[in-house]
């Protein structure tokens, strides 16, 4: 985990590529609790609400987003997450996630990174984009 | 000369960060001299960053992306009679309509992003509409999935129009990732709307944008 002053504008987070399989978002469903049939798993109901086929939940894709930040600056170090789902993100399909740092400031005692966030598909595809903010420790 | 603040409901960044990120694009060599606010289907006359401006010395201009029923148009040179006659928030409106509109008032307006998969102008063209006003489209959108720029690009050598650049960002990090370089100055919405009828400007990549054109 990075400390603060060793951390400057324009780094990277990542990129890591991640791949949402039918068994993980059916494994997350089964935590979830989502209520049966749904679009993320059924494909004909995936249809019938006019998907090309059975996506990722957005708080799935939330958590590996999450993930990718707490896997940077630690556990608990998340204090903000907004997000824009702008597209459908399919599964079985490459998805890669990355974050830019765009903003480092001291607030209220805390060591604050900001970035933007993306996840993105091969072809270019930007399925969810947004905003984080994440604490880290000072020497 | 393509971009969305929090103004526009699905942007993350706001006028202050572009512009802090402006100085580290400079800081890494290139050269960027201002900034387009376009935000979606409607125009803020009420926002003023001249301060923000001269302070980080970033041109910042306002125009307006809106949703017609041939795609999105960006508008620049947006004028109080501008909006009296269109309905910005009308997102069925005739684009040819809007382009016509946009001369009389002082104002230009050209597609955004053509070559978009199933909203661009390049699709509504192959489905026999035809544009006549159309002279410059965006040529380059940084927001375009793989084959989209392509396709602007195509529809500009078919149909002999001219391209300007921009980044279509929605996040801080993304602004000026395309640009459009100009070789008149530019200081106003009027000086940009004189410039692009002028037709004296190029769009570019900040990739290859370093300590040059902007």
């Amino acid at each position: 985990m990075p400390y603060y002053d060793e951390i400057e504008l324009g780094d990277e987070i990542g990129p890591v590529e991640k791949v949402a399989t039918d068994e993980e978002v059916a494994n997350f469903c089964d935590v979830w609790g989502a209520p049966k049939p749904n679009r993320f798993t059924d494909p004909d109901v995936a249809a019938k609400a006019g998907m090309p086929g059975t996506i990722v939940p957005g708080i799935m894709t939330m958590a590996m987003m999450a993930q990718l930040l707490t896997d940077w600056g630690g556990p608990g170090s998340i204090k903000d997450l907004d997000l824009v789902f702008r597209q459908p993100v399919p599964h079985n399909r490459p998805l890669t996630l990355a974050a830019t740092i765009t903003d480092l400031r001291e607030e209220d005692g805390e060591n604050l990174v900001e970035c933007d966030i993306l996840m993105t598909g091969t072809e270019g595809e930007r399925y969810v984009g947004g905003k984080a903010i994440v604490v880290v420790a000072g020497r | 000369m393509h971009s969305h603040s929090v103004s526009s409901d699905d942007s993350r960044a706001t006028v202050e960060q572009y512009v802090k990120w402006i100085q580290v694009l400079r800081k890494r060599g290139h050269t960027v001299d201002g900034i387009v606010l376009t935000e979606h289907r409607k125009f803020d006359f009420d926002k003023d960053y001249s301060d923000l401006a001269g302070q980080y010395d970033v041109l910042v201009l306002k125009g307006s992306e809106l949703d017609t029923r041939y795609g999105h148009f960006l508008v620049y040179g947006v004028t109080q009679a501008l909006t009296q006659a269109m309905d910005f928030s009308d997102v069925h409106m005739d684009a040819r309509a809007l382009m016509q509109a946009a001369r009389r008032h002082d104002a230009i307006a050209l597609p955004a992003h053509p070559g978009r998969f199933g909203i661009g102008l390049t699709d509504y063209i192959a489905q026999g509409e035809s544009f006549d006003d159309v002279e410059i489209v965006e040529l380059l959108n940084g927001g375009s999935r793989k084959g989209e720029n392509e396709r602007a690009e195509e529809l500009c050598k078919s149909h002999n129009l001219l391209g300007i650049g921009g980044s279509d960002a929605h996040l801080t990090s993304h602004i000026a990732t395309c640009m459009t370089d100009f070789k008149t100055p530019i200081k106003t919405e009027n000086d940009l709307v004189e410039a692009l009828l002028g037709k004296e400007f190029q769009p570019v990549w900040l990739k290859n944008v370093v300590n040059g054109a902007s």
